[in-house]
């Protein structure tokens, strides 16, 4: 199945990402900044010369405090955001987790909205006839499958965006926070799922502020702060030291 | 399997390459089940929770053709143009127009319209401009639905050069697209762009041949004004192959096409370059 590469699955050589915070986007601003030379805004560091690597088949785990940088890097893997500088390399089809069923679109049915978001993570149309059945079951959804998703409740919602992703085939699954979605049943079930993908070798990068799951979950982890890598190793050890630097109770929770 | 993805890349690098404007079209073909996806996601959007639903379609071009052969035919006294009925006339030139100007209104909305997409997932951004402009497509259909009952109460048939409509379609085509990808992308930016655009078709719309013929009493001085604009171009070429069965003015078509293409072409690459910094900016 993978032709290309023997090397790492994802790669961030010093990889700095910057948002410019800007006050205001009309052109009279623009116009004045110009004149004035002033900045349009501020520039913000959301990750700084980062660098390190998640081989195939491997489980990285994401730790940090909120606005840490961690979900930068997920997006910076995902694609949808470019680095500032430094290169991001990337290899085979990602499906990102992140903010499950965000494709969807509240008047089309269950079933549409499965074309669609499949159609959207990458698959053929072929694909998604194959895998159908499937995504309906796993999300347990088939009375409601040709209902509009905007009568689904977020649980629904949830399983079927969860369903399409991980269908969908991917080389590299991106999991942000994803599994406070649904009731515990599900999310366990989810969390199998998540398993079977280890266990058949899929790579898998997670971002959590539960660091129980991530030693849970995953063989290696990278502990973000202010934009800066921290550490990077075991998932135990990594998980370790983050508890023991930061003060308990800080931006915890699931 | 075949991969809708290519397995090596590095994401979203913007690149100075005008190369990259075929790859990047490449790469769109591979995607093309997504854009049908999208474009039904829009359809089904428009109408939906309306009570007349795709009657709608209906009512605009339609109101909007009655008002205007009233003032102009009825008031301003503009007869029938080549002996074809001033209502046939209009709408010939009037159905292009608001394919034209529906389609960049749109277009120019359609990415920040899908924010919450853009900052989750990648997948080649220009698929939601284009969606939006094919969408319009469907407008544009029961327009010439409308044409076609009007044609049949005047008791005309279409001219045998009509066969010649599919290719000026398409000019106008490449020319929408072309204008609507880099508006959709500055519009991120910049939200004054929108309403930039309102007030464009609003001046463009007179600048245009829609309620006029372009004939001889444009004065030859202003005459390049409606040279270097397609839509006055090709609303000419239209009116002339399907009433009155005249090839269209090829030199001018010509033009109009050279600058279609060279509008997609540069468009396309703003947009492109552009592109890496959506996420950020909406």
């Amino acid at each position: 199945m993978r032709t290309a590469s023997e090397g790492p699955e994802i790669e961030f050589r010093n990889v700095s990402k910057s948002f410019l915070l800007r006050d205001s986007r009309s052109l009279r601003d623009l116009a004045q900044a110009i004149v004035t030379r002033q900045p349009l805004g501020h520039q913000f560091f959301a990750l700084q010369n980062v660098s390190f690597t998640v081989d195939h088949g491997e489980t990285l785990g994401i730790i940090g405090r909120n606005g840490s940088g961690k979900s930068t890097a997920l997006k910076l893997i995902a694609g949808v955001t470019a680095p500032t500088s430094g290169e991001v390399l990337v290899v085979g089809r990602v499906s990102p987790l992140i903010e499950l069923g965000a494709g969807f679109h509240p008047d089309l049915t269950g079933r549409e909205n499965v074309h669609l978001n499949g159609s959207i993570l990458g698959m053929t149309s072929r694909e998604i006839e194959e895998q159908f059945d499937a995504i309906v079951e796993f999300a347990e959804l088939e009375e409601f499958i040709d209902t509009p998703v905007k009568r689904y409740s977020s649980g629904m919602y949830g399983r079927l965006g969860f369903a399409v992703a991980v269908h969908s085939k991917p080389d590299l699954l991106l999991v942000d926070e994803v599994l406070s979605v649904g009731d515990a049943f599900f999310q366990e079930k989810c969390l199998n799922r998540m398993r079977e993908f280890k266990a058949s070798g899929m790579t898998i990068v997670l971002v959590s502020h539960s660091p129980a799951l991530v030693s849970e979950f995953c063989d290696r982890a990278i502990w973000i702060d202010h934009g800066h890598l921290m550490r990077e190793g075991h998932a135990d050890d990594v998980v370790a030291e983050y508890l023991e630097k930061i003060p308990h109770g800080s931006g915890v929770g699931v | 399997m075949a991969r809708a993805y290519p397995l090596q890349r590095k994401p979203l690098r913007t690149s100075g390459n005008p190369i990259s404007v075929f790859s990047g079209l490449t790469s769109f073909w591979v995607r093309r089940d997504l854009l049908w996806h999208m474009t039904v996601r829009h359809l089904r959007g428009q109408y939906k929770q309306s009570v007349l639903g795709y009657a709608w379609a209906f009512v605009n071009p339609l109101s909007q053709m009655v008002i205007m052969s009233f003032v102009f035919s009825t008031i301003l006294k503009l007869g029938s143009q080549n002996n074809v009925p001033y209502p046939l006339f209009l709408f010939v030139g009037l159905v292009p127009w608001l394919f034209f100007s529906s389609a960049l209104a749109s277009g120019t909305d359609s990415v920040v319209g899908a924010a919450s997409l853009v900052t989750k997932v990648y997948f080649p951004r220009e698929v939601l401009p284009t969606a939006a402009v094919l969408t319009k497509l469907v407008d544009l259909f029961f327009g010439f639905l409308i044409l076609a009952m009007l044609m049949l109460y005047y008791g005309r048939a279409p001219e045998a050069t009509v066969y010649w409509f599919p290719l000026l379609f398409a000019i106008h085509m490449i020319f929408v697209l072309g204008l609507t990808y880099p508006l959709a992308a500055l519009n991120l930016y910049y939200h004054d762009v929108r309403f930039l655009v309102g007030v464009v078709l609003t001046l463009w719309f007179y600048l245009t041949p829609v309620i006029y013929p372009l004939d001889d009493k444009v004065p030859h001085k202003y005459q390049w004004v409606f040279d270097i604009n397609p839509n006055a171009v090709l609303i000419d070429a239209y009116r002339r192959v399907i009433l009155y069965g005249v090839e269209p003015d090829w030199k001018k078509v010509g033009l109009g096409a050279v600058i279609a293409v060279g509008t997609f072409l540069l468009g396309y690459y703003i947009f492109k370059r552009m592109e890496a910094g959506f996420a950020d900016s909406i």
